[in-house]
């Protein structure tokens, strides 16, 4: 008989009880997509921030040399060590050896001083993947190597795709060959990439780096958890940081979130409110029916529990409904921001579900206030 | 023989209005008393009062033995259940549940719910065929006749009618008077309220109020 009378009372009062639906529908529709999309954020905003390039290098502690302006080296056997330790998935690191020679287009004129990185040339793209390489297949078979060369260098010595380039360093010397153009929109303008073996052989520098730059695509805490590792198992290295990056990334990542919890909470505040006039309004129809209920023997537990049961049940369908609705929302929500889908998450369903039916029981409290009819009181019409 | 109904001293007091000013009286059981009285004798508050729908301000109003009035919320809720089954004039019947299930409802607030006798105590009153229907589908004597085969479905020791003819045409002031005729033939113990001296007439006995106080108990065979 109980859920014949829950039937019953969710049937009588549908025009009313459809407005607090569509309320809770809404509200969950809604939150449901937020919450997806938070529990999604961490992905989506990780892999934006990638395309930024590196947020991670690794150096050599301190002291320095006997002569301060000898530059501190480490090992490239420091990549393997990183390597060895358990990297977060995704993780790209290349070593860099930086040192300033000389360079010239052509045999007959002047070189300039130029600095000349390093570095794993195939890594690039996944490192600095903001960086505009025009480039160019080198004719094969090419004794000289190609070599990146940044916008600004290009232009004083008046190179171009394909142009050879001779690099010296004391009285070391490297003939290559322009294999690509690039413009990054800063320092990398004023400098010229080679293959690691290519600078460490010119500087007479065989196994030496200077530094190692890692692409760590992780939230700032995993960051933080695999900088203090390295650090502990590498005692003769600094991991700093990206400064800039790092605490940016950070509070973009804080802030989204505060951003998305803060409506959500909004949303649940404003649903609760509206299942508050609704059942406020559906209180007063139902005084002449609760003093009848308790004249005939029902006691106010038996009766609330019916009413809070229909609020619950209203609070469970709209949230079912609002959830379905909300993950197409997010959906819609992370193509159009982030240009990707959003992976569906199950906990969003019994999140919002709970959300929902415990906004949906505390919108419901005018119904408690029934619980203070005296059937006598109703019967004269005095309430 | 005790009284089924023993009330003594009954004040009944709503501010400064004194509804109930020291009433007493006895209803024995299968007795029918018919209540009458100007309007704001206090006839309905008396009637609340034995159903345990209001408490006294004073007095004492012992049913079967055990005084309501010094029962709690929880004891009063279980006293309705089992010892009356109140008629009212309004009908008073849910609207958005069927006549079979308004008498389930008394049923559910009762003990258990039993579809078979709540069906079989509407076809008692003549509602076979509207078991189903709602009360907006319901005539005034049907949804009276509904309202009385709920006030009996737990087979209270007291019915309370309050004016229970009031809102109905003639035709259906017979058929409501006849099942009270049938229930009280059945040994049934009803307090009446009712403004019709004929109605009054049906009764054992007549009780008459004016300001709260027991003006007149007319025993109706000694007017015949």
């Amino acid at each position: 008989m109980f859920w014949r009378i829950w039937w019953r009372l969710l049937r009588g009062s549908r025009a009313r009880l459809a407005v607090a639906f569509l309320a809770i529908a809404s509200g969950a529709t809604v939150c449901a997509a937020l919450l997806n999309l938070q529990f999604d954020a961490d992905r989506k905003l990780t892999r934006e921030f990638r395309t930024l390039g590196a947020n991670l290098v690794v150096s050599p502690a301190g002291p320095l040399g006997a002569n301060p302006g000898e530059p501190l080296l480490m090992s490239e056997h420091v990549l393997d060590h990183i390597a060895a330790i358990s990297a977060p998935p995704g993780t790209v690191a290349a070593p860099y050896l930086y040192i300033v020679g000389r360079a010239a287009a052509s045999p007959n004129s002047e070189p300039k001083n130029v600095i000349i990185a390093g570095t794993h040339l195939s890594e690039m793209s996944s490192l600095a993947p903001f960086w505009k390489i025009d480039t160019m297949e080198l004719p094969e078979p090419d004794p000289n190597k190609g070599c990146l060369v940044g916008k600004s260098v290009a232009q004083q010595l008046g190179l171009s795709l394909g142009n050879a380039l001779e690099l010296s360093y004391g009285n070391s010397h490297e003939q290559l060959r322009v294999s690509g153009i690039v413009t990054a929109g800063g320092p990398d303008d004023n400098q010229v990439f080679v293959d690691l073996p290519v600078a460490q052989r010119l500087a007479g520098l065989d196994g030496r780096i200077s530094l190692v730059q890692l692409s760590v695509p992780q939230t700032p805490a995993a960051i933080e958890q695999f900088t203090s590792r390295i650090a502990a198992q590498l005692p003769g290295v600094t991991v700093r940081p990206i400064r800039q990056l790092a605490e940016g990334e950070g509070r973009l990542f804080s802030r989204i979130k505060g951003l998305l919890l803060a409506t959500v909470i909004l949303i649940l505040v404003l649903t609760a409110l509206c299942v508050l006039a609704t059942m406020a309004a559906l209180a007063m129809d139902r005084r002449l029916d609760v003093g009848l209920m308790k004249a005939l023997g029902g006691s106010m537990r038996q009766v609330l529990h019916l009413f809070l049961l229909e609020a619950g049940s209203l609070g469970l369908a709209g949230g079912l409904v609002g959830c379905g609705a909300g993950l197409l929302l997010s959906e819609w929500v992370g193509r159009r921001v982030f240009g990707a889908s959003v992976t569906p998450r199950l906990e969003v369903l019994p999140i919002t579900l709970a959300l929902m039916v415990g906004v949906s029981l505390a919108g419901a409290f005018p119904l408690r206030l029934l619980a203070r009819v005296k059937p006598a009181v109703i019967f004269r019409g005095e309430a | 023989m005790s009284p089924l109904v023993q009330v003594e001293n009954l004040v009944k007091q709503f501010g400064k209005l004194r509804a109930l000013d020291g009433l007493s009286l006895t209803v024995e059981a299968g007795e029918w008393i018919a209540v009458m009285g100007p309007s704001g004798s206090g006839k309905t508050t008396l009637i609340n009062i034995l159903g345990g729908l209001d408490s006294p301000t004073s007095g004492s109003v012992l049913m079967d033995g055990a005084d309501i009035a010094g029962l709690g919320e929880s004891e009063l809720v279980r006293y309705r259940a089992e010892k009356v089954g109140f008629v009212f004039q309004q009908f008073h019947l849910i609207p958005y549940l069927t006549a079979l299930e308004n008498v389930m409802l008394a049923q559910y607030f009762h003990s258990i719910t039993d579809e078979e006798q709540a069906a079989a105590a509407l076809r008692r009153v003549g509602l076979a065929d509207r078991l189903e229907h709602l009360p907006a589908q319901l005539s005034g004597g049907e949804q009276q006749r509904v309202a009385i085969a709920r006030a009996l479905i737990n087979q209270p020791k007291l019915i309370l009618a309050d004016e229970p003819t009031g809102n109905l045409d003639e035709a259906n002031e017979q058929i409501v008077l006849n099942i009270f005729r049938e229930l009280h033939s059945a040994g049934h113990t009803i307090v009446m309220v009712t403004h019709a001296p004929a109605i009054a007439r049906l009764a054992d006995r007549r009780i008459e109020l004016a300001h709260g106080r027991l003006e007149q108990i007319t025993a109706v065979s000694a007017e015949v």
